[in-house]
């Protein structure tokens, strides 16, 4: 899955990469599959349209899910405090993660030569998106204090080898486009 | 000695006006990248890059790192915004630490 160079910057604020079919593919899988995670999350039981209207949800604990929970984690160690803010905040933090996955859908999608420019917001979007996919599948490859002992000693017929394989390409990704981003903000 | 008397004066009015300061502290998670963690920090807060690195590799090797002082509400939305980003955020009062 090497076959992309990653980000590159050209001229001030313009990121480019270039996406092989498979690579795309991917990407485009665990993008749709975040924004249905936090889908799932609907709100229901909402006595109060009014409530619903301004973001305010009927939760206020946290995601039984794993991976939800640390897409949506606590603000406050206090349960009580931690419930009151999910529940006035819990829906715009939600609306913004699906926003950061739905805008790397889109410019993947927008190219069917697999080519991506993207801006600065772009390139934010893009770095808050991977990094969510990259939360989920460490939850998933249950990556605790940099130990990773476990994950390289996988047989290799376990499919928790290819997610392996692609946290780890995300994350190298990742690091392209923060090297482009950093190279301009050093000048 | 003017310096000390506006600092105290700051730190009198803070006690008797309730108005005792909050954090926003960010703890440490395996699966950020170092350098993604120092962007947001520079994103986020407008921090120089010596400043968010300082910050990250705290949060790091000591596991958190105050990242922002202020008001409740202000620290509230720090947090969201951090939490936007995926990075661990929680926010206390600052005399509980």
């Amino acid at each position: 899955m090497a076959a992309t160079e990653g980000f590159k910057r050209h001229g001030a604020h313009t990121y480019l990469a270039h996406f092989e079919a498979s690579e795309k593919e991917v990407l485009l899988n665990l993008v749709e599959q975040i924004i249905e995670l936090l889908a799932e999350r609907v709100d229901h039981g909402h006595e109060d349209p009014l409530a619903a209207l301004v973001g305010i949800t009927s939760h206020d604990s946290p995601p039984e899910d794993e991976v939800l929970h640390r897409l949506l984690p606590n603000a406050y160690a206090d349960d009580v405090d931690a419930a009151e803010f999910r529940r006035y905040t819990e829906s715009t933090l939600r609306g913004k993660k699906q926003a950061h996955a739905m805008s790397i859908r889109m410019m993947l999608k927008a190219s069917p030569e697999g080519d991506v420019e993207l801006d600065h917001k772009g390139a934010n979007d893009w770095l808050g998106g991977l990094n969510d996919i990259r939360l989920a599948l460490g939850v998933r490859l249950k990556i605790e204090n940099n130990n990773y002992e476990h994950l390289e000693l996988l047989s290799p017929d376990d499919p928790l080898r290819g997610v392996y394989a692609v946290y780890s390409w995300l994350g190298w990704l990742q690091e392209t486009l923060l090297d482009a981003l950093m190279d301009e903000v050093s000048e | 000695m003017a310096k000390l008397a506006d600092a105290l004066e700051e730190e009198l009015k803070a006690i008797f006006s309730g108005d005792t300061p909050w954090v926003t502290i960010v703890w440490d998670d395996p699966v950020s990248l170092q350098n993604y963690v120092t962007y947001v920090f520079m994103e986020l807060f407008g921090y120089s890059k010596a400043k968010a690195t300082e910050l990250m590799l705290k949060v790091h090797n000591e596991g958190k790192a105050i990242v922002s002082t202020g008001s409740r509400e202000e620290m509230e939305h720090d947090v969201a915004r951090l939490h936007e980003y995926g990075l661990w955020a929680t926010l206390q009062r600052g005399d509980q630490i």
